[in-house]
């Protein structure tokens, strides 16, 4: 049985639609991607699976319950976007109440704090005297500590440093290897193309791709920017290119797969700067655009 | 549900102990005054100064005997003043003071209903008025011990207890109501004390003013009678059941509505 099975849910506040027929499950071991850009409907979906908002049509099937059941999250772990924790609470405190809640042990507390560097003198520090990073840490800890079945995440790296994101990331890996799940709630593309296998991607409330990561990579258009002393080569041929534009001494193109063919191209030239950013949501939703199915939006870059 | 009432026995416990120790305080200093004057004497000279509309009032409230002054530091501003704030920062900060502070979002995320949740503020917000009520029957207890003044019997101080905790926890239940469609605390709390003032005031001036005798029974401090009860050993008829269904009104629509509602 699937841990999370989301089926054409659909949420109005008043007349706004928030969601619009999403669907999807997650299966035990995956680690779900759910990105989109801020206010796409990410929050509301997650919300809606903890029984926090009730959805205006469709189903939510957590452990086969429906989420209005409490027992349905008795197996859950979750952060929330705008993590709020009790400030009068020492760290350590919050900890044992959140663990309170659930008849299962917090087996997984110790191995947490050690992965995020989190000593017994931060442990007794009330929550308002700590730093946003250390906060979500106690956050992320509180989630995980019980070695929850399912993790829900939402944007579950702000505030913390690049190594804790990377210690975060490593301990993701290791639920997914013990069959747990997890959704990663995020609008960052590269938080979730570290760890996800399957993604699926959420604009104004609709779900516009359910891929696998590869598949995403494979469809992203990427904006490559290449400054030469010399003239401007023609790089429209090159495999990869679907679009180019040229302003003087520099060339901006977009590119889809690989991108070996043109930075060889490049490279071939009298090049003096080369800007190849991480690509961002909309040019993932360029890529879907371009690639047909919808009617076509402007490029980010023109925004 | 243990683990919420730990929690917030652990975040109140400081205010509740100040408000009960000041309750207690301001009981036996009652009683203190009391021992301390000629009431009878004193009441005579009220009566023949006060202007004949504050009549009615004194005589309900400042009876010239000293049961019937100890009677009134159960009516006096500062008891309700004092029972009227826990009662309020309990509810208001039950729902919406959780749904300000974002916490709600995380602790009904847990493996516990609303129902839980629910109760466990209930309880632990009527527990907490019990708590502050039995402080000042308490310093009340000692006072007249201490100052040799006629004691309060077991029956009269359960009666006592009773009335004003039906009376304060209508005041909390109407707070509660509005937590479950406030989302701010302060607002919350504006509301409650709005209506706890505007009820109390009510009952002052339908006491003194025949003309608006009519509004009284639309007044929740109309059914808190101490001196009745202190006097004559009696609960005003309609007290307990009236009270009784407004708190489970007001509870009940709050329930409702805290169930139904979208969080944060």
């Amino acid at each position: 049985m699937n841990p999370l099975a989301i089926s054409d849910l659909t949420k109005e506040f008043g007349d706004v639609r928030a969601l619009r027929g999403v669907s999807f499950a997650v299966a035990p071991g995956e680690i779900f991607g759910y990105l989109g850009p801020n206010g796409a409907g990410k929050t509301t979906t997650l919300r809606i699976i903890l029984g926090l908002v009730r959805a205006t049509s469709g189903s939510v099937l957590l452990f086969g319950q429906a989420p209005a059941e409490s027992a349905s999250r008795f197996d859950i772990g979750f952060i929330p976007g705008d993590l709020r924790l009790y400030g009068d609470m020492p760290a350590l405190a919050t900890l044992d109440f959140f663990a309170r809640f659930r008849r299962k042990a917090p087996v997984l507390r110790q191995r947490l704090l050690d992965a995020f560097a989190l000593d017994q003198a931060t442990l007794k520090r009330r929550v308002k005297f700590l730093s946003h990073g250390t906060r979500q840490k106690v956050g992320l800890i509180a989630a995980m500590q019980h070695d929850p079945a399912l993790l829900l995440l939402d944007e579950p790296s702000n505030g913390l440093d690049p190594l804790v994101q990377q210690a975060f990331r490593e301990t993701l890996r290791d639920f997914a290897a013990r069959g747990r799940s997890v959704v990663l709630s995020s609008h960052i593309l590269s938080e979730a193309e570290s760890v996800c296998e399957r993604v699926a991607i959420i604009r104004q409330g609709e779900i516009v791709a359910l891929e696998s990561i590869e598949h995403l990579r494979a469809n992203v258009v990427r904006k490559l920017t290449a400054r030469f002393r010399g003239a401007v080569p023609d790089l429209t041929s090159v495999p990869g290119v679907s679009r180019s534009e040229i302003h003087g001494d520099e060339a901006v193109l977009w590119l889809r797969g690989n991108p070996a063919p043109i930075l060889k191209a490049v490279a071939a030239a009298d090049v003096r700067d080369i800007v190849f950013p991480e690509p961002e949501l909309e040019d993932i939703f360029l890529g879907y655009y371009q690639s047909g199915s919808q009617q076509s939006p402007r490029p980010a870059s023109d925004a | 549900m243990r683990n919420i009432l730990r929690r917030l026995a652990a975040r109140h416990r400081t205010f509740l102990i100040v408000t009960a120790i000041v309750l207690a305080g301001f009981q036996l200093l009652i009683s203190a005054i009391v021992a301390g004057v000629d009431v009878e004497s004193a009441f005579a000279q009220i009566r023949a100064f006060a202007p004949p509309a504050l009549l009615p009032f004194i005589e309900q409230s400042m009876i010239g005997s000293p049961q019937g002054m100890l009677a009134f530091g159960w009516n006096h501003p500062i008891t309700h003043a004092l029972l009227t704030a826990v009662a309020i920062t309990l509810a208001a900060r039950a729902i919406a003071g959780e749904v300000e502070n974002g916490a709600i979002e995380l602790i009904l995320a847990q493996p516990i209903s609303r129902a839980h949740y629910f109760t466990a503020h209930t309880t632990f917000g009527i527990s907490a008025i019990t708590f502050i009520i039995l402080s000042g029957v308490a310093g009340s207890v000692l006072g007249r011990q201490l100052f040799g003044l006629p004691p309060i019997g077991i029956a009269d101080a359960s009666r006592l207890t009773v009335n004003l905790l039906l009376l304060q926890g209508s005041i909390y239940a109407m707070t509660l109501l509005l937590s479950a469609f406030g989302r701010e605390n302060g607002q919350v709390a504006i509301g409650g004390v709005l209506l706890a003032v505007v009820s109390y005031l009510i009952e002052v001036i339908s006491s003194m003013w025949s003309k608006a005798a009519f509004l009284h029974p639309y007044a929740l401090h109309s059914y808190f009678n101490p001196r009745r009860i202190l006097t004559e050993g009696q609960i005003p008829t309609a007290s307990v059941p009236v009270l009784t269904a407004f708190i489970v009104l007001m509870g009940t629509a709050a329930f409702v509505r805290f169930r139904n509602r979208d969080l944060p």
